[in-house]
């Protein structure tokens, strides 16, 4: 993204909670009023807004209209991002074309979901004749079958996934936000001990669905500028993809949307693996993490599970993980979850991270994952590179 | 709504026609969406061709032979799966190169494993209707 300097420049978050008793609408409004609050600016001004669908309204086609009434705003571009996980960083790389087409300045990417209040989504498709007799309920039997082809190819230590679940919960632990259910560390012995879903993966390779949400002030440089908003944020790189292989019934499963995407952002960038400071990969299962640091070069392919043994993932670390804790210590707040990631990325780029700062970052990966396909690994998946 | 201990028969033809693949299922037979114009199966079935977009598609009979390309072990009760569990959930990668999730039934779970060969068997849901699924060879 070369063109005209769009920027991030605010975000907001609530906390995540399990069966909070809220609505999507309540919790992106809080995260509107945060916005405006801590950001200045006025709701009048905010004339473009992108909305993540959302399981607890899924039975509405017209949530993200819906959305604009409950929120007072009357936007002259409006996205509704439907590729669950990919929504956040995805709204905004579009906000960042809709500004630079004109269609509005100031763009709000909101992503507000409560699935453990309310789940009303329904799939449908093939799966009611093709997966339910076979009892697939959700993502955890596809990734099982995803873990045990990676394992025949190329080996799965177990205590690399341990380590990646339990670096994300310590950095948890120094996040006000991350569900309170997860606030106590873990152990490699509790993870290893943790009981089998669909073999080989364990419970504490998973997420849980919470509540929750976060948003996102997308400008233009200059406008955030003339705003007095200093510290933002830069989309240096954006590529995503839907459906990766979807011709090939064939197709080797541990590959993923990611080794098209890696490529691509680093073309855009200009950075290699190395000059990176940081990564907050969407992380629905534990192995979806290892997998994209060997689709994003910082290993070689198969070599997953030694680069994480072998590698500081700590906010001091070489290359931080997760720091806010990730979906999978922090809660899964439905499909607003690639937001979480992004959020953190966004504060530790901005100097407020807190306890788990990481000293000095000039960028940041962030990833984006969206729906389970049948018997593949995921399709979607979107990849962006921050700036300081 | 079904109670945990049924296996609710699906309604065909909701998604896309798919009739034959259940009168197959009667017949003994495993019948799965071919694209004539690419000369190639697909499955799950479609609205189209995965190869060509286009609507050149009949179904046809596949051997029932393939080989596991990937498999998991269910372990937590849910719909569908009527105290079956722990169940043995694979992809089958048959000799017609197309997969297809399935259970394996008939077999002692230690001895599903990836590239294991494996046969066509029926299951059966309510009612006795009949459902595609596999065994070690």
């Amino acid at each position: 993204m070369t063109r005209a300097p769009i920027v991030i420049a605010g975000y907001a978050e609530t906390k995540v909670e399990f069966r909070s008793g809220r609505s999507a609408y309540d919790i992106a409004g809080e995260v509107l009023a945060n916005l405006i609050e801590r950001y200045g600016v006025a709701k009048s001004d905010i004339d473009g807004l992108s909305v993540t669908l959302a399981l607890s309204e899924a039975p509405n086609p017209f949530f993200a209209v819906y959305m604009a009434d409950a929120l007072g705003l009357t936007p002259t571009w409006l996205n509704a991002g439907g590729i669950g996980g990919c929504s956040a960083t995805g709204g905004v790389a579009r906000a960042c074309s809709a500004i630079r087409d004109g269609m509005c300045r100031i763009a709000v990417v909101i992503s507000a979901d409560a699935p453990s209040t309310a789940w009303r989504a329904d799939y449908g498709a093939y799966r009611g004749e093709f997966q339910d007799p076979l009892g697939v309920q959700g993502p955890p039997a596809t990734f099982g079958l995803l873990m045990s082809r990676y394992d025949h190819q190329y080996g799965l230590d177990p205590a690399a996934l341990g380590k990646i679940a339990i670096t994300q919960r310590e950095h948890a632990l120094h996040n006000p936000n991350a569900l309170e259910k997860f606030k106590t560390p873990l152990t490699m012995e509790a993870y290893l001990k943790s009981r089998m879903i669909a073999d080989p993966l364990r419970v504490l390779d998973c997420v849980m669905f919470c509540d929750g949400g976060n948003g996102f002030l997308v400008m233009s440089e200059a406008e955030a500028r003339a705003r007095g908003l200093d510290r933002t944020v830069r989309p240096a790189a954006y590529a995503e993809v839907t459906n990766y292989a979807g011709s090939d019934p064939c197709a080797d499963i541990t590959e993923s949307g990611f080794w098209k995407l890696a490529p691509e952002v680093y073309r855009q960038s200009g950075l290699r693996p190395a000059d990176i400071d940081m990564i907050q990969p969407y992380d629905d299962f534990t192995v979806a993490v290892l997998m994209q640091f060997e689709a994003f070069g910082f290993c070689a392919r198969g070599e997953g599970s030694a680069f994480v043994n072998a590698t500081d993932l700590s906010h001091r670390g070489t290359l931080p993980l997760n720091t806010g804790g990730g979906q999978i210590s922090a809660g899964q707040p439905g499909l607003a979850s690639g937001g979480l990631n992004l959020a953190e990325a966004v504060r530790q780029l901005l100097g407020e991270g807190g306890e788990r700062q990481i000293h000095e970052p000039r960028n940041a990966l962030v990833t984006g994952i969206g729906t389970i396909p049948y018997g593949r690994n995921w399709a979607s998946s979107a990849a962006m590179i921050l700036e300081a | 709504m079904s109670d945990a201990a049924s296996r609710p028969v699906p309604k065909p033809d909701v998604f896309v026609p798919t009739e034959p693949f259940w009168q197959g299922a009667r017949d003994g037979k495993l019948m799965l969406q071919y694209c004539r114009d690419a000369g190639r199966f697909q499955h799950y079935p479609r609205p189209v061709s995965i190869y060509t977009g286009g609507r050149n598609l009949e179904w046809r009979e596949v051997s029932g032979l393939g080989q596991i390309y990937a498999c998991t072990v269910l372990r937590v009760p849910g719909p569908g799966l009527a105290g079956r569990v722990p169940l043995s959930l694979v992809t089958v990668e048959l000799d017609e190169g197309v997969r297809i999730l399935a259970n394996i039934i008939e077999t002692p779970l230690e001895d599903v494993r990836i590239g294991r060969r494996v046969v066509l068997a029926w299951d059966r849901l309510d009612g006795g209707v009949a459902y595609p699924a596999f065994r070690i060879v």
